[in-house]
């Protein structure tokens, strides 16, 4: 049985071309073991961007309380602060975004800010982070997601928190990625059916051909394991 | 000048309404013993600026000491989860959230630090973050007339930051991820540092590494080490999980009160 962890790890790994400039931010385990898992399979010169500013960090030790501390400086080759990461952005030198959000529409609208109102929320949720200033900036913002239902992928978001360069979607039944200003389903992961994606599916689902997600090789998680022995890319599973 | 000075002395000096600046980021390096005891003064209607907070925010709000928050984003990240009593405090509208993108903080205090009224900014003007604040506007590029966002000035009262080594001056010195501290203490009018460890006078002259935050800045100085517990401060300690919980735990302002009175005797 494939686990959801590690098929959305690999497949966000395989999105990362070799020479890339990569991102990702705070909460969020499963992009950055991807970016590692990346580095250590097929694109070694991706250069690997954080929130404390360590460049490159070599076999970093993993924290689970967070993706975004020391650990990623300690073994660094150079400091690039997120100040300067969003600067890169904004002059167009960053190629790759990973960031997430709670709501998400067919155009690959986000919300991360409020459930209801805005001034008067229901619920009041974590917010963009970077989201904002990223997504329309960054080359492609590839997008994940741990939940899969109707509430999460919707017709109608309550806020945008960010709109732009979203290229991908990965869930833990599917693939999607943008085709002419909307999501498209590009694949299904194994043991998941077209039925069940639809079925917890907002919007109308959209497809050229759904084919199945490859399986993680057993090359790519004898590298997640050594990556992650503490299997921190389950932690939003739990 | 020696501004060595107990917590309580340094967090007196925030006046209720103060604008202020936290250091670190999320559960890494935040200035907990510094929260805390703003909590234990019954500090009110302050008004905080932050990139991304945890559990610093988190306990401000339930302390009832806060009247907003500009901030990117607020959760103690994916193994401690949302930071409940911040979200219910702003859901209760005890607390207003100013939603930033974490780049907004940074261009606000850039701008406040730049000596400037705003900061352009690129992308936020297709968000609605940009229609419903008003500390965001339109601005046209003035030789091209591109269309980009502005961002307001963030000016902090004070910034308060935690580091691994000061001076009794107050030269202090950030190990590992600087994060957006170094930032905060430049747009800030002045600022509070505490200290893993306050290194002699000399210390920094001597040494090739020199101070992140040099004096002048600063006008107060306290040695706290753990001063950044129960979070992680690089090179000294990680977060202690059992007083997380017991934070995250609480169901009230009044619990908060005898929990911390109960750390402050250990």
């Amino acid at each position: 049985m494939i686990r959801p962890c590690d098929i959305m790890t690999v497949s966000l790994a395989r999105l990362i071309r070799d020479g890339e400039t990569v991102f990702h931010g705070v909460s969020s385990h499963i992009p950055m073991i991807a970016v590692l898992l990346a580095k250590k399979q097929h694109a070694p010169n991706a250069v690997h961007l954080n929130i404390p500013g360590g460049v490159d960090p070599r076999e970093p030790e993993l924290k689970a309380y967070t993706s975004a501390g020391g650990e990623l400086w300690e073994t660094a080759c150079a400091a690039l602060p997120l100040q300067e990461v969003f600067d890169l952005s904004m002059r167009g030198g960053l190629d790759v975004a990973f960031l997430s959000g709670v709501q998400f529409d067919q155009y690959g609208r986000v919300n991360a800010s409020v459930i209801g109102d805005y001034r008067r929320p229901k619920v009041r949720l974590p917010g963009g982070a970077g989201s904002a200033v990223l997504i329309p900036t960054a080359k492609r913002a590839i997008l994940w997601r741990t939940k899969h239902d109707k509430r999460t992928f919707t017709e109608k978001l309550d806020f945008v928190t960010a709109q732009g360069h979203v290229s991908d979607i990965v869930t833990p039944l599917c693939c999607f990625t943008m085709h002419e200003g909307e999501l498209i389903l590009k694949s299904i992961h194994p043991g998941h059916t077209l039925d069940e994606v639809a079925a917890n599916t907002g919007f109308p689902i959209r497809y050229f051909s759904a084919e199945t997600t490859p399986e993680p090789t057993a090359e790519e998680m004898r590298a997640l394991r050594e990556i992650d022995p503490g299997d921190l890319r389950n932690l939003e599973f739990k | 000048m020696d501004k060595l000075c107990s917590m309580r002395e340094a967090a007196a000096s925030v006046q209720d309404g103060a604008l202020i600046a936290l250091g670190g980021n999320t559960l890494n390096r935040a200035p907990m013993e510094a929260v805390l005891e703003l909590i234990r003064l019954r500090k009110q209607h302050l008004r905080l600026i932050k990139t991304a907070g945890g559990l610093d925010v988190d306990l401000l709000a339930l302390g009832g000491c806060l009247d907003s928050v500009d901030a990117g984003f607020i959760s103690l990240e994916t193994e401690y989860g949302l930071a409940q009593h911040y979200r219910r405090a702003v859901q209760a509208g005890q607390v207003i959230a100013n939603e930033h993108a974490c780049y907004t903080v940074i261009s606000a205090l850039r701008a406040g630090a730049y000596g400037i009224p705003f900061m352009p900014v690129r992308g936020l003007q297709i968000s609605d973050l940009r229609k419903v604040n008003d500390y965001f506007a339109d601005v046209a590029d003035p030789f091209g007339g591109e269309k980009l966002a502005a961002v307001k000035a963030l000016r902090p009262d004070v910034a308060v930051i935690h580091v691994q080594k000061a001076d009794a001056c107050g030269n202090a010195l950030i190990e590992g991820p600087k994060y957006d501290d170094v930032l905060m203490t430049r747009a800030a009018k002045r600022v509070i540092v505490t200290a893993e460890a306050i290194v002699d006078d000399g210390w920094f002259s001597r040494n090739e590494v020199k101070a992140d935050v040099p004096h002048f800045m600063v006008s107060h100085v306290v040695r706290a080490r753990m001063g950044a517990f129960p979070g992680s401060c690089f090179g000294a300690y990680e977060p202690d999980e059992q007083m997380i919980r017991r934070y995250t735990g609480l169901e009230n302002a009044v619990q908060l009160r005898e929990l911390i009175g109960e750390v402050e005797k250990v």
